[in-house]
């Protein structure tokens, strides 16, 4: 197969989409609507109505706090200054200028303390030094950085129950990604349905067939000639998307969430193979009918497979991981490989010309 | 040299075209002639490599029709205008030509070349970016017949191609093949035109799902009908015909007005002694003149034929 063949019939089909301005309108309103519009209707309400305030896990605190048998005894409402302990249990402590490691810490003040590999628990940090830490429902304004001089970058804070926006973005979000996957695969039925059974009703496909391109070299072209417009319009929607998401969820959550792990994988594996997918399932129903209109319907069709994972997210029973979205994009993607094959091996050069009903 | 041996398609139940053995040697413009569904254009897509035959061979210099592996170098040394220009409407005549001129792999600077020069010649370099479909349909047809020569193929296959021109558009075109022929390109055209076929084919096949006759078009009309000769008086006698006709050289004597209408056995023999006699009568002869069939007088002749 010659890819430069390919490469001419998708660029003469582009410049054909580029002439069609109704057509290029659809293809980039829809995704600006449904990837843009909507997500940030639903976002905006919530992050303006629904409090952000986090509750204490005090399940959580339990299971997390619960002491190893070899603890030292503890040391009980002592005041300690100017110390160092290593490998101890402090509960009900005030601990001014002390350096503490490996140490669990129940129940303290700490002032101008410096604590390292230790576990502290219901204390109140000020002016403390942390490296190392695990902090477990500390109160005051340690946690919130102002009175922590330093913390290591692998400081853990697991001491609270999520807010009820904590609970609810990740479904949001689940829910917003699955646009990204609808769009590329709804869009290559307003282009790609046409690609044959459009040329043949132009009568333009018969001195095409009678050029030396072979079968392959003419559905590769197809193929990404409808390919390439449906997912430059997806990622265009996804960049604004997920930049507007951003404005409007960092003064709430302080910091960007998008795009993570999930909807990077997302966009660069499961939207593509999810579009190349009905890309080629319209393009062989285009190659089987001799109609755009049965074209376009078959060819929407044809994408049940998205819309059987849209619905397992919908449902909740299917959530959207990373793992769960490589396994997906796995999947879409060996059957984007049979499909290929299967249409060009029912691809007839004799059939398409020939038969009209 | 295209050789077809008994080449046969039928789709379902319809034979299109049946047993359909020809030769057409290099350098020669061969008309296809027949009615609607006499399967030209079946025959014509066979030949392209787009339909595989359901029975007999055909071959196109070296390759064989049918064949996967020369279906692609058939291809290349075809030029197909299909019944329909089928062009890119939304554009312009440039853009549709070097498509095709890349997909048969012509080098870009010949590429550019040969559009701007067809395209000049057509009087459309200034338009060369205009969406086609504002074109005329004549205009669309001359552009649909340069897309066909792009890569200068050895054979061009013509579906019509003066089907949808004025008069003025279809001389171009018929001169243009002519100039192609000049250039030793073989040309196979499907036609319902019956004077073009006269006109430009050296051979033509009259075709009604199955070859009825093939010839050269004047040749064609001599085997069929007898030789006539129009001789024009001044005025007739009315015992004139009995008299003519007792010559024993003359076949069939008419008298139309001042016109004696005769078939002889021999008119290169024959016709000087009939003046001579008419002469010897007294009779002022006016014209002679030797009655010529069309083309289209042997088509319908034997398309009759053929239906009975």
């Amino acid at each position: 197969m010659h890819w430069r063949n390919a490469w001419i019939v998708m660029r003469k089909d582009l410049d054909e989409f580029k002439k069609q301005k109704l057509v290029i309108g659809s293809i980039i309103a829809m995704p600006i609507v449904l990837g843009v519009v909507l997500p940030l209707v639903m976002f905006v309400p919530m992050v303006t109505m629904v409090p952000l305030e986090r509750q204490w896990d005090v399940n959580g605190l339990l299971q997390i706090g619960s002491l190893p048998d070899d603890a030292s005894i503890p040391w009980v409402n002592q005041s300690v200054e100017n110390a160092s302990f290593n490998a101890m249990v402090l509960k009900h402590k005030t601990l001014i200028n002390v350096q503490l490691t490996n140490c669990i810490i129940v129940s303290c003040v700490l002032d101008n303390t410096t604590i390292i590999d230790s576990t502290i628990e219901n204390s109140s940090l000020s002016s403390s030094y942390l490296s190392n830490v695990t902090v477990i429902r500390s109160e005051g304004s340690a946690l919130d950085g102002s009175n922590i001089l330093t913390v290591s970058s692998n400081l853990r804070f697991t001491k609270t129950k999520p807010s009820e926006i904590d609970q609810v973005l990740p479904l949001m979000f689940n829910m917003v990604l699955m646009i990204f996957i609808i769009i590329p695969a709804t869009l290559p039925t307003i282009i790609a349905t046409y690609s044959i059974v459009g040329e043949k009703n132009n009568r333009s496909l018969e001195p095409l067939l009678a050029t030396p391109t072979t079968d392959g070299e003419l559905l590769a072209g197809k193929i990404f000639s409808a390919f390439v417009p449906s997912m430059g319009s997806t990622l265009l929607a996804f960049t604004l998307g997920v930049t507007l998401l951003d404005v409007v969820l960092i003064p709430k959550v302080g910091y960007p969430l998008l795009p993570n792990l999930t909807w990077i994988l997302s966009i660069l594996l499961l939207a593509p193979t999810a579009c190349l997918m009905s890309v080629l399932a319209c393009v062989l129903v285009s190659s089987k009918v001799s109609d755009v209109r049965a074209a376009q319907q078959l060819g929407g069709f044809i994408v049940m497979p998205v819309v059987v994972l849209m619905l397992g997210v919908l449902s909740g029973f299917i959530f959207l991981s990373p793992v769960m979205i490589v396994v997906f994009a796995g999947l879409y993607g060996c059957l984007d490989l049979g499909l290929f094959y299967f249409a060009k091996a029912i691809f007839n050069r004799e059939t398409i010309l020939t038969k009209w009903t | 040299m295209i050789i077809c041996d008994r080449l046969t398609k039928t789709f379902g139940s319809i034979t299109a075209i049946q047993d359909f053995t020809l030769e057409i040697p290099d350098g020669c413009i061969f008309g296809l002639l027949g009615p609607n569904g006499a399967g030209k254009t079946t025959t014509m897509r066979m030949l392209s490599c787009l339909i595989r035959p359901t029975l007999g061979k055909a071959q196109i210099d070296s390759y064989e029709i049918g064949k996967k592996e020369d279906a692609q170098k058939i291809r290349g040394m075809i030029g197909l205008l299909p019944e329909a220009p089928g062009l890119y409407e939304t554009l312009g005549a440039y853009k549709n030509l070097d498509y095709y001129g890349q997909l048969y792999g012509v080098p870009k600077q010949r590429r550019e070349e040969s559009i701007r020069n067809t395209l000049t010649d057509l009087g459309l370099w200034e338009r060369r970016n205009e969406p086609v479909g504002g074109f005329s349909k004549g205009m669309k047809q001359k552009i649909a017949i340069a897309r066909a020569l792009i890569h200068d193929p050895k054979y061009i296959f013509l579906d019509e191609p003066t089907a949808s021109l004025d008069p003025a558009a279809a001389k171009i075109v018929r001169e243009y093949i002519l100039e192609l022929k000049k250039r030793g390109d073989t040309i196979l055209i499907n036609t319902h035109n019956l004077s073009e076929a006269e006109r430009i084919c050296d051979q033509v096949a009259l075709v009604k799902n199955r070859i009825v006759k093939v010839g050269n078009p004047k040749r064609l009309a001599r085997g069929l009908f007898a030789r006539t000769i129009n001789i024009t008086m001044e005025k007739i006698p009315s015992s004139l015909l009995k008299d003519i006709s007792s010559l024993d050289f003359v076949l069939q004597a008419q008298v139309k007005e001042n016109q004696l209408v005769l078939q002889v056995k021999n008119p290169e023999e024959d016709n000087p002694q009939v003046i001579s006699w008419l002469i010897k009568q007294g009779l002022h002869v006016q014209f002679v003149t030797e009655e010529e069939h069309s083309l289209e007088d042997v088509y319908l002749k034997l398309i009759e034929e053929a239906a009975r």
